[in-house]
């Protein structure tokens, strides 16, 4: 392999500050004595973590969005899989129109999105409910799902499926112990690009939430609206270093590189 | 009856003949090749015979019993595939075991014949590694023996060598053979490399474009070919056009390009027919010349020298062993004869191959 010269470097390096630079900001500011925005923190305290538990609500938030993007995630992977098995495997009359339906969430501008949701779900009576809001956020992230598994099932040898059967497996039994694990990586990697989306998707929720099922991306948002002290700084950070902890978590049972990158090493 | 019985077999995609009515036999036990240029049809027929591809007309018997309504996966043959198509999460030993577990196989009895089958293709010492980190022949070996642990009555095998290097893939023919008659299992491959179906093979079905040109034993489809096109796809050959002056069962005389040759026995009458000659059977003569011409091209090929000579008939590649003398260069007029049996007479109306 070929080193890197200076010139690579130095561009890498600054890659790597641009894209750093944020969190570092985020988390200096969080341990900020002060009352207001400071950057360089002129010294070290947890004033503002500990804020966050006389903010409940913030709490909630937090608890909402992961539940919605748990439960957005995973019925986004049960429409996906199947969708794309389909669109992959059979040749059948409105394919491409049953793809370009999927992915068209990615294609409608989000403020039209909510617009729509919100008409929509205040007509059938569920504006507000978590329910709702789960339907809606699984409509966003089914696009990056069902991206993944056709692209893992893309690369998958038909002759595979066909050796299993030849074996004598049926058809579930292809599935279950051929297919899925062939592209687990994908369905899992599926799964978690959706969970992220959700997870801090703004412009769609704050039409369709109410004060009980609020997200944490949208409570932050109404926050720096009124106020502008640092309780917006240690909340990101806590789930920065949460952020963080799930992929240490994820890396250790499963391998990143997999996740990621898909194939890999065994 | 035939074990396996193939019976004016077709296969038509949209307005594409792949297969056309082919018929053909395997006993059982034997190997048999199926053998011709691509797309010709061979896995199509293959793919019919295992049940992954609808028959457009035609029948299939195996062991007297139609396979047609047959699923694929109750027809219990064993295949290997060109890509192998190996379970890339399972090891070597729940490859194998995969097809015994769905027969439900106990436990215990699927642990021995795994064991055998992986004995029987040498591979017992990587019982526990992946697919990922095994060479070529290591995974094919692995695929052969997935296919044979289930105790196939047929075994199909689509270009099994043609993955891997040429001198593994010499490796490989001998170990296919020895692995075929150990398990005593029917077995056949589609192939096209002519080389291989010889080597192999109990009999050969030569295919073109859908059709059987000839099913002979690997010796006859050689030596007496029936067609141009069998003529020169398995071995090399001179073939040129000619016309049949006179024949009968003793020999006959043909013309080609002005030039009265004797040639073998023929049953065709007199008219415009296709000549051919194998490269090894022209001798390099100093007195008895039937044809001379200069030597246009040499090529050594270590224990052989291949000659284009330039003769009035036309360019003939001519195939001289390494005796280890210095062979007639390139300028050099020689002296070409043959035996006159050596000399085939085709039917013209293959000309067009
Ligand atoms: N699904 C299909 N749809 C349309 N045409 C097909 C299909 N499968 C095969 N064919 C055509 O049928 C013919 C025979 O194909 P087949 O795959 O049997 O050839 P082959 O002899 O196995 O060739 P190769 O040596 O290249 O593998 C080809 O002309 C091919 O284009
Ligand atoms: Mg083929």
């Amino acid at each position: 392999m070929r080193r890197n010269g200076p010139f690579a470097i130095g561009f890498m390096a600054l890659f790597a500050l641009f894209m750093l630079a944020p969190i570092i900001v985020v988390l200096g500011v969080s341990v900020t004595p002060t009352g207001y925005l400071e950057f360089p923190p002129s010294g070290l305290s947890l004033r503002w973590f500990r804020a966050i538990l006389d903010n409940p609500d913030f709490i909630d938030a937090a608890i909402n969005s992961l539940k919605l993007g748990v439960v957005s995630a995973t019925l986004a992977t049960l429409v996906a899989v199947p969708a794309a098995m389909a669109i992959d495997r059979r040749r059948f009359h409105g394919r491409e129109a049953l793809l370009a339906f999927f992915m068209s969430p990615l294609m409608v501008p989000t403020v039209v999105l909510g617009i729509a949701f919100l008409r929509f779900l205040t007509l059938i009576g569920f504006n507000g409910t978590f329910s709702g809001l789960a339907v809606c956020h699984a409509i966003i992230v089914t696009p990056f799902v069902l991206r993944l598994v056709l692209a893992s099932l893309s690369g998958l040898d038909r002759a595979v499926e066909k050796a299993a059967v030849a074996l004598g497996a049926s058809d579930w039994t292809v599935f279950r112990r051929i297919t899925m694990p062939s592209i687990l990586s994908g369905i899992i990697g599926g799964w978690v690009l959706a969970f992220i989306t959700s997870f801090d998707e703004v412009t769609v929720t704050i039409f369709i939430v109410n004060p009980s099922t609020t997200t944490l991306p949208v409570r932050l948002f109404s926050h720096i609206a009124q106020t502008t002290d640092p309780l917006v700084a240690s909340v990101s950070a806590v789930a920065i270093l949460f952020t963080v902890a799930v992929m240490l978590l994820v890396d250790r049972i499963y391998g990143l590189d997999r996740l990621l990158i898909g194939e890999g090493a065994k | 009856m035939a074990f396996l019985e193939l019976n004016a077999l077709t296969k038509r995609f949209g307005p594409v003949t792949a297969v056309d009515r082919i018929s053909f036999n395997v006993e059982q036990g034997s190997f048999v090749s199926l053998l011709g240029p691509s797309g010709c049809g061979k896995t199509t027929t293959l793919q019919m015979i295992a049940g992954f591809e609808n028959v457009t007309s035609g029948k299939i018997t195996l062991n007297g019993r139609d396979l047609a309504g047959v699923p694929a996966r109750h027809r219990g043959l064993g295949i290997v595939f060109q890509s192998y198509a190996l379970f890339m999460h399972m090891t070597t030993a729940e490859n194998v075991s995969f097809g015994l577990e769905m027969r439900g196989v106990p436990g215990a009895e699927r642990k021995i014949r795994v064991a055998r089958a992986l004995d029987l293709v040498h591979l017992s010492h990587l019982s526990d590694r992946y697919p990922r980190t095994m060479s070529g022949g290591q995974r094919q070996r692995v695929a052969l023996a997935r296919a044979l642990v289930i105790e196939p009555e047929l075994l199909l095998l689509d270009e099994p060598l043609s993955n891997l290097d040429a001198k593994l893939r010499e490796e490989m023919q001998l170990e296919l053979r020895r692995i075929q008659r150990e398990a005593g299992v029917t077995t056949l491959m589609v192939t096209h490399d002519q080389a291989e179906a010889l080597a192999l093979s109990d009999r050969v079905v030569v295919l073109e474009k859908g059709q059987v040109q000839q099913e002979a034993a690997p010796f006859d489809v050689y030596e007496t070919p029936h067609t141009a096109f069998v003529s020169s796809f398995i071995g090399k050959s001179n073939t040129l056009p000619a016309t049949l002056v006179s024949g009968d069962a003793s020999g006959s005389i043909v013309e080609c390009a002005g030039v009265r040759l004797q040639a073998g026995a023929t049953p065709l009458a007199a008219g415009p027919v296709q000549i051919a000659i194998r490269p090894e059977r022209i001798e390099v003569v100093d007195d008895g010349a039937v044809l001379t011409g200069k030597v246009s091209e040499r090529v050594f090929l270590g224990n052989q020298w291949l000659l284009t000579v330039a003769t009035p008939v036309g360019n003939l590649l001519v195939l001289r062993r390494n005796a280890g003398r210095s062979e007639a260069d390139i300028g050099d007029t020689v002296g070409l004869a043959f035996r006159r049996v050596d000399l085939r007479i085709l039917a013209s109306s293959e000309a067009a191959a």
